[in-house]
């Protein structure tokens, strides 16, 4: 469970600071799929970073599963987000010149998860999104929906608990981005992550089981819940 | 994330710029190509040096003076005030110099000095001119024979104890006294003349033709030599100063020097003696020895110092060379810093990515740090690679042409090799301190941004 309380962030001083989040309350519970929509500059992304533990808020804090992530040192934070949490960005971020085994290889090199069981868990991630086959080419080699999907493979190998997926089909034609939201959502029911979609499209928006909407740094309203 | 996995991404990050690295690892092999050359030629000239001494000087002895001051450089630019309790003046390493010379009695008590195994003065005798019946005449020099020498034979046989007037004859006189061969030589004699100097140095020659007339006046005489050994010319310039001498006993070697030095303030005068000490090549014997000669006012030369100061000259030639091998090495310190950054500046995003899968910072910095090492191992290994080859290849050319036999000018050691690699992967590592300092402090959502 990922309660947010109070979370204010604040960027600059005095004059000109400004207030990207003010005083924000979330409940999500485990294996919930949630959207956090608002336009450019609403603020969910730096709702996003902060739960994740990638940024700091100015007040209030985050707690996941009872502990609050903002007392742990940077290094345990570092822990907790190699073991409980994965990303999928818009950008893809994947490593060009790298083959999809390597890619997908990383996130298991930062969690030091033992030599041994690296490879399987690799190619059990390709599999379940169908790049399989794929495993020995080079990254570059491959079309935008495949890159998304790599990344996808990258964000569950190492079975997280919260997988955050910042705009996930932002660069893709919307077929290929339909797929990858059926991809997350089918391994949201599979491997049981919560999935924190932040996201413009609120037509995509309406699949995940609770929406939070966000403007001008507050929660404007959260539809639906926690399933 | 484990250290073996931190230098595998290295590697692969390495691999996949690979004009970028090399080019940056070139940088620093010029610099090492430098120094394994010069470390090489370092070798190779204390190498050289060391068969120059053990080919003529016995480890065991000591080189000892009247003056302590013969073994010294002194200040050419101050004049040397006259002393005539020093009764001579001679002629040392192109300097005119007043120098004491040792006596028999100084011999004497140097050969009490405990621990001293024999004491014997050093001469060598120039020859007026030595000769067969019907043969030129040839100037020479004759020595004592040390047995520490034990030269190569082409014929005869070198006894433990030398006879009076019998020589060994080096092979470079053998066809121009007229013999055909090396066997025909031995239990034949040799005509060796001295002149002398009583009779020059009681005229003064006020020009060259009364200098003539002086010399050709003074006494001479032809002592006969049996040859009982032919030498056989070294095949390397180590001894080419000594190659042409004779040697006979010391007892012979006297009587010549003796018969020269007659009537004159130099007779039964030496300038050094060569003193032997028990187990010398014992350092500590040998410095105690040493130390004992010094404290009763002699100078003393070991073959060590000897050694020293042929190497001086290369040390010092070394030297430059190393400083501009340095130079090149810190001047591609600036090309590893550079490339480095870069590298940051190009791999932002992955920095962001890594450090938001939860990379730790240390291990981001690690990263970098060891990609800056392997550059700095990289060039290593090119640079000493090339200069070896180099080396190998220049071996024999080098060798040929200053006529050094079998030695090699550039001798590589593997373990200095290692060192200086092993001190280029950590030069590389501090090259990568700050790159990898400002790739460890990113912000990783700046980083995440950046396009």
């Amino acid at each position: 469970m990922i309660e947010v309380k109070n979370l204010t962030k604040i960027y600059g001083k005095s004059e000109n600071s400004f207030k990207a989040l003010d005083k924000i309350n979330i409940i999500i519970l485990d294996k919930a799929t949630v959207a956090i929509v608002g336009k450019s500059g609403s603020g969910k992304s730096t709702l996003m970073h902060i739960m994740s533990g990638l940024d700091a808020p100015s007040s209030g804090t985050v707690i996941v599963d009872g502990t609050d992530i903002f007392k742990m040192s940077e290094k345990k934070i570092d822990s907790f987000r190699a073991t409980q949490m994965s990303f999928v960005f818009q950008s893809f971020f994947i490593e060009a010149n790298a083959t999809c085994l390597q890619n997908v290889l990383l996130p298991l090199e930062i969690a030091r998860v033992p030599m041994g069981k690296r490879k399987k868990m690799a190619l059990d991630a390709l599999d379940a999104v169908e790049l399989g086959e794929k495993a020995n080419l080079k990254a570059s080699t491959l079309s935008g929906g495949q890159k998304q999907r790599l990344a996808v493979a990258r964000a569950i190998v190492n079975k997280p608990a919260i997988l955050f997926a910042d705009e996930p089909t932002g660069n893709l034609d919307s077929i290929t981005g339909d797929k990858i939201m059926k991809l997350l959502f089918n391994l949201n029911k599979k491997i049981g992550c919560t999935i924190i979609l932040v996201t413009h499209d609120e037509d995509l928006a309406k699949h995940t089981s609770m929406r939070i909407k966000v403007k001008d740094g507050k929660i404007e309203a959260i539809e639906g819940g926690n399933k | 994330m484990l250290f073996f996995d931190i230098v595998r991404r290295a590697l692969r990050n390495l691999l996949s710029s690979k004009a970028r690295t090399i080019l940056t690892a070139l940088a620093i092999a010029v610099g090492t190509f430098a120094l394994t050359l010069t470390l090489g030629a370092s070798n190779g000239a204390q190498d050289y040096a060391q068969n120059i001494v053990k080919s003529n000087f016995d480890p065991s002895e000591l080189l000892v003076s009247k003056d302590q001051n013969l073994f010294q450089r002194q200040d050419a630019t101050q004049p040397q005030v006259y002393d005539p309790s020093f009764g001579s003046i001679t002629t040392f390493g192109g300097e005119s110099r007043q120098v004491k010379l040792l006596s028999n009695s100084d011999i004497s008590k140097l050969a009490s000095v405990s621990g001293v195994a024999s004491a014997e003065p050093g001469i060598s005798v120039s020859l007026q001119y030595l000769t067969r019946d019907g043969q030129r005449k040839y100037i020479g020099t004759l020595s004592p024979y040390n047995p520490y020498q034990s030269p190569e034979l082409l014929a005869g046989k070198i006894p433990s104890t030398l006879a009076d007037n019998t020589v060994i004859l080096p092979e470079g006189f053998l066809y121009s006294l007229g013999f055909t061969d090396a066997q025909s030589a031995i239990g034949q004699n040799v005509r060796l003349s001295v002149k002398n100097q009583a009779t020059i140095a009681s005229t003064l020659p006020t020009n060259s033709a009364s200098l003539l007339n002086a010399q050709s006046s003074s006494a001479s005489e032809e002592v006969n030599f049996k040859i009982i050994a032919v030498s056989k010319t070294p095949n390397t310039v180590i001894s080419a100063a000594t190659s042409l001498y004779l040697y006979s006993n010391l007892n012979s070697v006297q009587n010549l020097n003796d018969y020269i030095y007659n009537g004159t303030s130099n007779y039964q005068k030496y300038l050094v003696a060569n003193v032997k000490v028990k187990d010398g090549t014992n350092t500590t014997k040998l410095n105690t020895v040493e130390a004992a000669i010094k404290s009763q006012g002699y100078g003393v030369q070991s073959v060590i110092d000897t050694e020293k100061t042929i190497t001086q000259v290369i040390s010092v030639l070394e030297g430059i060379v190393t400083v501009f091998g340095i130079i090149a090495i810190i001047a591609s310190v600036f090309g590893v810093v550079n490339t480095m950054y870069i590298s940051v500046l190009q791999r932002t995003r992955e920095i962001g990515l890594m450090k938001a899968l939860g990379m730790h910072r240390k291990d981001i910095s690690n990263l970098f740090r060891i990609e800056a090492g392997l550059i700095g191992l990289l060039g290593g290994l090119i640079g000493s690679f090339l200069a070896i080859v180099l080396g190998i290849g220049l071996n024999p050319v080098i060798s040929s042409k200053l006529g050094l036999g079998d030695s090699k000018l550039l001798i590589f050691k593997f373990n200095q090799i290692g060192l200086l690699i092993i001190a280029l992967i950590i030069i590389g590592i501090i090259a990568g301190l700050l790159p990898a300092r400002k790739a460890a402090h990113l912000d990783p959502i700046e980083a995440l941004r950046t396009e």
